[in-house]
């Protein structure tokens, strides 16, 4: 080895990376932030009028409140339906994990928009659930499915599910067995055995699939605009809506600057509250 | 004092077999346990003595066989029902609960009140001498501590058998001996029936009242430590339970000395008697170190070159060879009287006074 040839020092290493995070992140984000501060939309005067402009009006903060909510709700159903298929995945023999893992990751191999349109398939008037209800004779016309905050709500779990699942397999997959099995050994049944011991200790991974899917979900914008149709009003189509048909960037850069700020806000409140609680769940 | 009164259970495994995909890790094991007593199931890693165990545990269920705690068949009962308490190598304390947490675990799923399952934390601790570490977490405590606790909380629930997997390989030596100790105090003073998994021999013949050796999933002989020592009852018991010499040769069983052996390596040994296998034939003679002496050039032994003499405190162990190469081990007491040979010296060696070395069937 020559004299020359020296290793890598950390902050060398991370060069790239920082670099492609400046460029194509951070200055973005910065330019996004430096438009809503203009009062006109041919920004030729600064100022914070976007942002009065923004919480003074009470459609507004609905439609902020709305997204969050729809954020929540999709979370919410990820969790519900996402921790029993981790914990089934990790029980599962390795063979059929093989078969699991790649159902619970297909979502993600496909567009957005094949899986949205899928879901404007089932819920559509002639689509699957429809013709099902409508053959059991449960209902006698056509339901409206489609195009409801209950819609978006399931549509965007399924298509978030495996940001939900896979960090809690991850998490349980850590986990040591012989605690399970010393659980059932003490006399604790299956189910004491999974609320005390297994859930507790894969709180980092469920947190972690909680705010993936929280954040993912605010901002679907496909899924929002093609399963909610024109009615319903979420924050990334007002950003649209105003950049490009209504041509006011600043409003719009302004909108973009407040979802994220909202969203970056709740996601580190709740890991602070997450890490309050690791501190007691933590091996 | 004992920390409560255990009806002593005797556990009974018949025909046990379990199979994995390609393999028979157990192979039709029948083994009976007594009330309150300790036995080890020792053998080399693969041998199918944890897959046993958790069979016994009921985290397994078995190919074939059934397994009976105190009288009842327990294959369908799942392992939070069968009373079998398992203390893990490592452990698996719940790092997220504290000691007294811990120890409080079983009663508390049993719905026994917050009052009685503080009383019972209290003499458990008391009983593991850990009574000032109940609300420290198992992060906390050292690898002997955790260990304790371990057992406390098992032991707090009052099982009806004890299983211990490997209970000491993760402890250095000195804490080892220690807790073995410990461990069978503890268990001799509450009376509960024990099964031990280990692959140290020198463990099992210190701690067991009788030791099942295995192999290859079977058992190849269940007994006291003095029979499975003295008395191996198949090649691999001699061979893996202290240090044995194994030396080919054939057995000429009548003959007016007694069972004679020639051996393959040259020489002649009159043997007392000629167990296992006492057929004429071909045969293994299984010697251990300390059966065999330096004697002189007309006894009737086999002949070897002394190559190392380690001086071992009392005893002086010696490395020989044969004519054919092969290693011979001796040990003698460092004092005794007798022949003293140099390195390089050629050597005759007989047998000790009552030595009665195993016999197996060779090929």
């Amino acid at each position: 080895m020559s004299a020359s040839a020296s290793p890598l020092r950390q902050w060398q290493l991370m060069l790239p990376l920082a670099l492609f995070f400046t460029v194509f992140v951070l200055l973005p984000l910065l330019l996004l932030g430096y438009i809503s501060l203009h009062n006109d939309m041919e920004l030729k005067q600064a100022g914070v009028a976007q942002y009065f402009k923004f919480f003074g009006d009470e459609f507004n903060l609905g439609v902020l409140g709305q997204t969050l909510w729809l954020a929540a709700r999709t979370m919410l159903l990820a969790l519900l339906l996402g921790y029993p298929l981790a914990y089934f995945f990790t029980l599962a023999p390795p063979r059929w994990q093989r078969v699991l893992i790649l159902i619970i990751v297909l979502p993600l191999l496909t567009s957005a928009v094949v899986r949205t349109f899928a879901w404007v398939v089932i819920l559509g008037r002639q689509g699957i659930v429809n013709s099902v209800l409508l053959s059991l004779a449960w209902i006698e016309s056509p339901a409206k499915l489609l195009y409801t905050s209950s819609a978006v709500t399931v549509a965007l779990a399924q298509i978030e599910m495996p940001l939900m699942v896979l960090p809690i397999i991850n998490s349980l997959s850590r986990q040591d067995p012989h605690l399970r099995e010393a659980s059932l050994a003490l006399g604790a049944g299956r189910w004491r055995t999974l609320l005390l011991v297994t859930l507790p200790l894969s709180l980092p991974g469920l947190l972690a699939g909680s705010l993936l899917v929280f954040a993912a979900a605010a901002s679907a914008f496909v899924t929002q605009t093609l399963v909610g149709g024109g009615q319903l009003m979420y924050m990334p189509y007002y950003i649209y809506q105003q950049a490009i048909q209504s041509n006011n960037y600043p409003f719009a850069a302004t909108i973009a600057m407040v979802l994220l700020v909202a969203v970056l806000v709740i996601v580190t409140l709740v890991n602070f509250a997450g890490r309050a609680v690791k501190g007691v769940a933590h091996a | 004092m004992p920390a409560h009164t255990l009806q002593a259970t005797d556990l009974t495994l018949t025909g046990i077999s379990h199979r994995y995909a390609n393999t028979q890790a157990v192979a039709d094991v029948n083994l009976q346990v007594r009330p309150g007593e300790l036995i080890a199931l020792l053998g080399p890693s693969g041998c199918g003595k944890t897959t046993l165990l958790r069979i016994v545990a009921g985290l397994i269920r078995q190919s074939a066989g059934h397994v009976v705690i105190g009288g009842q068949i327990v294959d369908t009962l799942p392992t939070h029902e069968r009373g079998a308490g398992i203390v893990f190598q490592n452990y698996a304390l719940f790092p997220h609960m504290t000691v007294a947490a811990n120890i409080g675990y079983g009663l508390r799923a049993a719905g026994v009140a917050k009052p009685q399952v503080a009383e019972m934390v209290t003499r458990m601790l008391a009983l593991v001498k850990l009574a000032a570490m109940a609300e420290r977490y198992p992060r906390q405590l050292s690898g002997g501590q955790q260990q304790r606790v371990a057992l406390a909380r098992t032991l707090a629930v009052s099982p009806k058998v004890l299983l211990l997997d490997e209970p000491f390989g993760a402890l250095d030596k000195n804490l080892r001996l220690d807790m073995q100790i410990e461990v069978k105090r503890l268990q001799r003073e509450l009376g509960i029936t024990t099964v031990m998994v280990t692959h140290d021999q020198e463990e099992a013949l210190s701690m067991a009242d009788r030791i099942a050796v295995m192999n290859q999933g079977c058992v190849e002989q269940y007994g006291t430590p003095e029979e499975v020592y003295d008395a191996p009852e198949t090649l691999f018991v001699a061979g893996f339970v202290g240090t044995t010499n194994l030396l080919p040769g054939t057995l000429a069983s009548v003959a007016p000395a007694g069972p004679t052996v020639a051996l393959a390596g040259g020489g002649t040994m009159v043997l007392p008697r000629a167990r296992p296998c006492s057929s004429a034939g071909p045969v293994v003679l299984a010697l251990r170190p300390e059966h065999l002496r330096f004697a002189a050039p007309d006894e009737p032994g086999l002949d070897a070159t002394l190559q190392l003499s380690l001086p071992l405190g009392a005893l002086t162990v010696h490395e020989l060879a044969l004519a054919s190469g092969a290693p011979v081990k001796v040990i003698t007491p460092r004092n005794g009287e007798g022949v003293r040979p140099m390195p390089g010296d050629k050597v005759r060696l007989a047998l000790t006074d009552g030595a009665a070395p195993a016999v197996f069937r060779g090929s």
